[in-house]
């Protein structure tokens, strides 16, 4: 079939069934050395790959089957693969020849026979593999041997009971001390497979067989490594000397050639620093990961990408890991943007204030760059830059604006929105630059930009001169602006009325804002907002403005951080799909069993604290992380709509809703800002107090549309209604 | 862990080639195929995409990824539908691009075409149903799956089909080293080492670079008889950094004394890549660029720039060759007129938008200059900020490395060893 190489791309035509029925026919007189129904048979082998169907044919394709030539052999079997399925009626003609397939002389041709047979999942296919699979299992020659461990595998998820009536399990557990490497490495592939099923048997490794498997890694091929490596997961360590000796025979293998031997290395290494006690080797493994974490930014931008996600999950947990590497993170002008946008995070991590200048100064390159996406995050990494390295933060603020001055739309957006953030983490220290921020107001044409710098308007609106006149200008055309900018819109109006509470512009604007807010608006939260504002300042506007203005909380670095028990989670996952999304498998994927740190005596002290269980006894934790991949699913809950959450919790911004992207402005906005109008203890002055002579809202009743003002339950049900 | 296939797509993102996906249903590829094209034909420039793309099905249940890579003008996708990890595919295509390649020279949609069987014999053999790579050792393929050469055509011509269908006679997997064909005979035995090392880095306004670093790579073209083990060692191996090898290098002898033992694979293969870091504290660890561009003056206006640029080498001795410089010169681009000194050429290219300038050979010491004016439909222009500048050397290298010794254990004979150097660099130089 080779003999033809290089001219059979005249294969590649469409056929009729009809005719390749009668060459079939015709070919089988003075059919020298099968040359004439080979090549006929390579032209419906071609018409399937094409996507033909040519099933029609089956019987005459298995006719073929008798012939004593290997290649009409394998062609015969892959048009099996493909059709058999469908053609539960007629398969019991190829049984015989299977059967016969199976006692060959060839170790080839057993091996295919039952790799065809495991592929064709119909009960009379599976009762002749059962027989000859438990054979083949125990065959002469490896490579049968191997075929079989993973035909186990197929039979296991054809009918994973009588596979295991069948004792196929332990048949398989006894592969894994084969001698041979390759045979080792498939039945652990095999038994992973069945164990990664969640109608799955269990599978464990313990100190014995994990260190056989051990013993086989040099010999085995690189795709067996991953396979062994991957299983080491499945052994919990008793001792803290038992996951030290093992990580010491594992760290070889982080020079090796391939990638994926590299990533799963490495999270061998991750495992089982959880379970080692002896700081010196947990810091000499932290030290050896990250050459070969670099040496991956060398290859392919497809590589460097799957890479850099599990860089930043690893350096998160890790954080000695590439201490000193940001370098090697710096962006080239022509990596594609995925890559580029993963690295500047990294480049953010690895910031601190020995190389914040360095960091800044290349963040003030990109800045100038054309890709709009990654100009933006980079202005924005400016600003968290300035908030996590304090020594920074005068120069981050001097590159802002110098970035302010051109003018250039987007960026000038970014940069307000992240210079919000500064004003929170340095209070008192930057307000000076709020009138050039000010001057800059037309060409914030975008919600989150807007809100910012509505949010700045109102925070500081003493600082202002004009606060009045910019905040009657931007709600101007409060109905008009999205939902976000009218919130902080409706906020900023009840700040400046607080702050001046004299001004006759600042009364009328905070009325007029209030009233679109309560009347003109369907949106539920918006309007709820509303009430709540009006009922607060009705009551007692003194109060009112102590829960306005409240001390915030400040802003800090370690809420971007992920939860460290998830995090430990997803490092189980590292380098798989899970790792790259930075969310848990078994929330986007089919069957993925979840995996958790098991607790046994080696665990360390710190691994346990955050000690997250297994997904097959509890539901999943899902985390959310903005960036690529799947949509989250249904969100437990939503930080904007939940403020018990933030006040409940001991941090400012609740760990599940802690990101791995950018800090979540608005979420911290509307949730700060909620948190402050709900204040739980001030419920009960809620209570309708008489309306006393002094109150300037004493004859806003009617502006709750009837209801009074304790009995806001209708309206809560029709939230609800419109919430659904 | 395993892939669920492997999809080879042409030019125009039609499937050329495909594995079985046995274990699911017929619109699985197709899907993968569509959300590829998708997200090609949404993304503005098409590298751009995600290289591990999340096809979402009808539910969480049917939900996938497809992890792919370009080659050429092919793309080669594999999805992947359990939690695994996308390296591992993305380490598998490149092993098979690799095989393609060794099999059959630099690949395109029409090799593939012409030579379909070969490659669907191939995939039987690297990747079973279940999307779990058998055997990828080139040395070991060889002998099930025969190469198109005219050897085999000759063969099979003559009607010796009992040598044109290999796995009837000759065993297979009957060597005890997977990665080294048994019984193979030469009668020059040689081995050649070549070294090619790549500069990368990127460099600030004021000419300092912000980044540098040399990897390296040593492939070997090993036509040594019988089972020969090594034993190589380098004059300055002090200075590899993060090096990671081929399977067949005994992995603990190198952590121990910096030595490579092995016994090779049969024909080429890559026997180590590393990362070249000079032992000097005061370079900061970094290699300086070997040329200096001096970028006299960009000026920007309304409907285009001109632009006066002139490139040194900063070298002695040897020339740079294959010198190129090139520059997007915005959105919008319309032309651009130059003067070259020296002859050199240049070239706009209409479709990418890049201004490039090539230099055939920079002799040492020696100054280029390039000046010229471009215009732009676009007003204010936004040129790329950075040059890219790409460059050889021949025979050298940055680190040096020399070959100390290479010793023979196991056979009688004594080899002829070669050793040839050469230098390329992907630099960034900013303005």
């Amino acid at each position: 079939m080779s003999g033809q190489g290089g001219q059979d791309a005249k294969f590649f035509q469409r056929g009729k069934i009809q005719e390749f029925r009668a060459e079939l026919h015709a070919a089988e007189s003075k059919d020298k050395k099968f040359q004439k129904r080979k090549i006929v048979l390579k032209k419906i082998v071609a018409n399937i790959t094409m996507g033909n169907d040519m099933s029609a044919l089956f019987t005459d394709v298995v006719h073929c089957l008798a012939i004593p030539s290997l290649e009409i052999k394998k062609m015969v079997y892959l048009f099996l693969i493909s059709y058999g399925r469908t053609k539960a009626d007629q398969i019991h003609l190829v049984i015989p020849s299977f059967l016969q397939d199976c006692s060959d002389r060839n170790p080839l041709i057993r091996a295919l026979a039952i790799r065809t047979m495991s592929y064709i999942p119909i009960p009379v296919v599976l009762e002749a593999l059962t027989d000859q699979l438990r054979h083949c299992l125990k065959d002469r020659d490896p490579y049968v041997r191997k075929t079989a461990a993973i035909c186990v595998a197929k039979l296991y998820t054809a009918d994973p009971r009588k596979a295991e009536r069948g004792g196929f399990v332990e048949l398989l557990r006894d592969l894994m001390l084969d001698t041979n490497a390759t045979v080792v490495s498939n039945a652990v592939a095999a038994l992973s497979e069945i164990g990664d099923r969640q109608d799955g048997v269990i599978f464990k490794l313990n100190l014995t067989v994990a260190n056989k498997l051990l013993a086989a890694l040099p010999e085995s091929s690189e795709w067996g490594q991953i396979y062994i490596l991957d299983s080491l997961l499945r052994y919990v360590p008793e001792k803290h000397e038992d996951a030290e000796l093992m990580a010491e025979r594992v760290i070889v293998q982080l020079s090796h050639a391939n990638s994926a031997v590299i990533l799963t290395t490495i999270k061998i290494l991750l495992y089982l620093m959880n379970y080692m006690e002896n700081r010196k080797l947990i810091d000499y493994i932290c030290k050896k990961m990250g050459p070969p974490l670099v040496t991956l930014l060398s290859s392919g931008p497809e590589v460097q990408y799957v890479a850099l996600r599990n860089i930043l999950l690893i350096i998160q947990r890790r954080p000695s890991v590439l201490k000193n590497d940001v370098k090697v993170f710096f962006c080239k002008y022509n990596d594609p943007i995925y890559v580029k946008l993963a690295k500047l995070e990294i480049m953010y991590r690895l910031a601190r204030e020995e190389n914040a200048r360095e960091v800044l100064a290349e963040l003030q390159e990109y800045a100038s760059e054309v890709d709009v996406d990654f100009v933006r995050k980079a202005v924005r990494s400016i600003g968290r830059l300035a908030i996590k390295v304090q020594p920074a933060a005068d120069s981050c603020i001097q590159a802002l604006l110098s970035l302010i001055e051109t003018k250039v739309s987007y960026v000038v957006q970014e940069a307000v929105i992240v210079i919000k953030d500064v004003f929170r983490r340095y209070p008192g220290k930057y307000e000076g630059i709020i009138p050039t921020l000010c001057e800059h107001l037309d060409l914030l044409d975008e919600p989150e930009s807007k809100a910012a710098m509505v949010w700045i308007v109102g925070q500081f609106a003493n600082r202002i001169d004009n606060a009045d006149e910019l905040m009657d200008d931007l709600t101007y055309s409060f109905l008009d602006e999205p939902t976000e900018v009218q919130l902080a819109l409706l906020t900023a109006a009840v700040k400046l009325f607080i702050y001046k509470a004299q001004s006759d512009t600042s009364k009328a604007l905070v009325h007029k804002v209030l009233k679109l807010a309560t009347e003109e608006v369907d949106n539920p939260d918006l309007r709820d907002r509303g009430f709540m504002y009006w009922r607060l300042l009705a009551i007692n506007p003194g109060i009112a403005g102590e829960i306005v203005l409240a001390e915030k909380p400040a802003i800090t670095t370690d809420a971007d951080r992920m939860d460290r028990g998830a995090l430990d989670q997803l490092l189980l996952h590292t380098g798989s799909l899970g790792s790259i999304y930075h969310k848990n498998p078994e929330t986007f994927i089919r069957n993925a069993a979840g995996k958790a740190l098991t607790d046994s005596p080696a665990l360390n002290a710190f691994s346990r604290q955050v000690l997250v269980s297994a997904a097959r006894n509890i539901p999943p934790t899902v985390i959310h992380v903005p960036g690529p991949g799947p949509p989250d699913g249904p969100r437990k809950s939503e930080p904007a709509v939940s403020p018990e959450s933030a006040l409940l919790s001991p941090r400012p911004i609740p760990a599940a809703g802690s990101n791995s992207e950018l800090i979540d402005i608005s979420g911290t906005q509307t949730q700060e800002d909620t948190a402050e109008d709900g204040e739980g203890e001030a419920e009960d002055e809620y209570a309708p107090t008489p309306t006393s002579a002094a109150d300037p809202y004493a004859n806003l009743d009617n502006a709750f549309g009837g209801y009074i003002a304790d009995e806001p339950r209708p309206q809560m049900n029709d939230l609800l209604f419109r919430a659904l | 862990m395993a892939i669920d296939g492997l999809i080879i797509l042409d030019a125009t993102g039609r499937p050329i080639i495909q594995s079985g996906f046995r274990s699911n249903t017929p619109a699985y590829p197709l899907l993968h195929i569509d959300a590829l094209n998708n997200a090609i034909s949404k993304s503005s420039r098409p590298d751009d995409v995600d290289p591990v793309l999340y096809v979402s099905g009808a539910s969480t249940e049917a939900s996938s990824a497809c992890c792919h890579v370009k080659h050429g003008e092919l793309r080669f996708l594999s999805p992947v539908s359990g939690d695994m990890d996308p390296l591992y595919a993305f380490a598998f295509l490149q092993t098979f691009i690799n095989i393609l390649q060794e099999y059959f020279g630099p690949i395109s949609a029409e090799t593939l075409k012409d030579n379909f069987d070969v490659v669907y014999q191939l995939l039987e053999e690297t990747l079973d149903a279940g999307g779990h790579p058998l055997t990828t050792s080139p040395n070991a393929l060889r002998d099930i799956v025969l190469p198109p050469s005219f050897l085999t055509k000759v063969l099979s011509v003559a009607g010796v089909s009992g040598l044109a269908s290999p796995s009837a006679n000759s065993h297979p997997f009957a060597s005890p080293i997977p990665w080294r064909k048994a019984g193979v005979r030469y009668n020059n035995n040689e081995i050649y080492f070549d070294v090619l090392e790549t500069l990368q880095a990127v460099v600030n306004k004021n000419g300092t670079p912000a980044v540098s670093s040399v990897w390296g790579r040593v492939d070997c073209n090993c036509k040594l008889s019988g089972t020969p083990d090594l034993l190589l060692t380098f004059s300055n191996s002090q200075n590899l950094n993060d090096a990671c090898f081929h399977p067949c290098v005994r992995l603990q002898r190198w952590a121990r004394d910096r030595t490579l033992s092995f016994v090779p694979p049969d024909g080429h293969f890559e026997l180590m890549k590393y990362r070249y870091a000079p032992a000097s504290t005061t370079t900061q660890h970094q290699v300086s660029v070997p040329f200096a561009l001096r970028v006299a003056a960009i000026n920007i206006d309304e409907n285009g720039g001109t632009f006066d640029l002139a490139l040194t080498s900063r070298l002695t001795t040897r020339p740079l060759e294959n010198v190129s410089v090139e520059l997007f010169l915005g959105d919008g681009a319309a032309g651009a007129n130059c003067v070259a000194s020296h002859n050199a050429s240049w070239n706009f290219d209409p479709k990418t938008l890049n201004l490039r300038w090539e230099i055939k050979s920079l002799p040492p010491s020696s100054t280029f200059s390039l000046r010229g004016s471009f215009t732009s439909n676009t007003k204010n222009p936004r040129p790329a900020r950075a040059f890219r500048i790409l460059f050889e050397i021949i025979q050298h290298s940055f680190s040096a490395l020399k070959i100390e010794q290479l010793k023979l254990t196991g056979e009688q004979y004594k080899p002829y060893k070669g050793m040839r150097g050469r230098s390329t660099g992907d630099v960034e130089w900013r303005w």
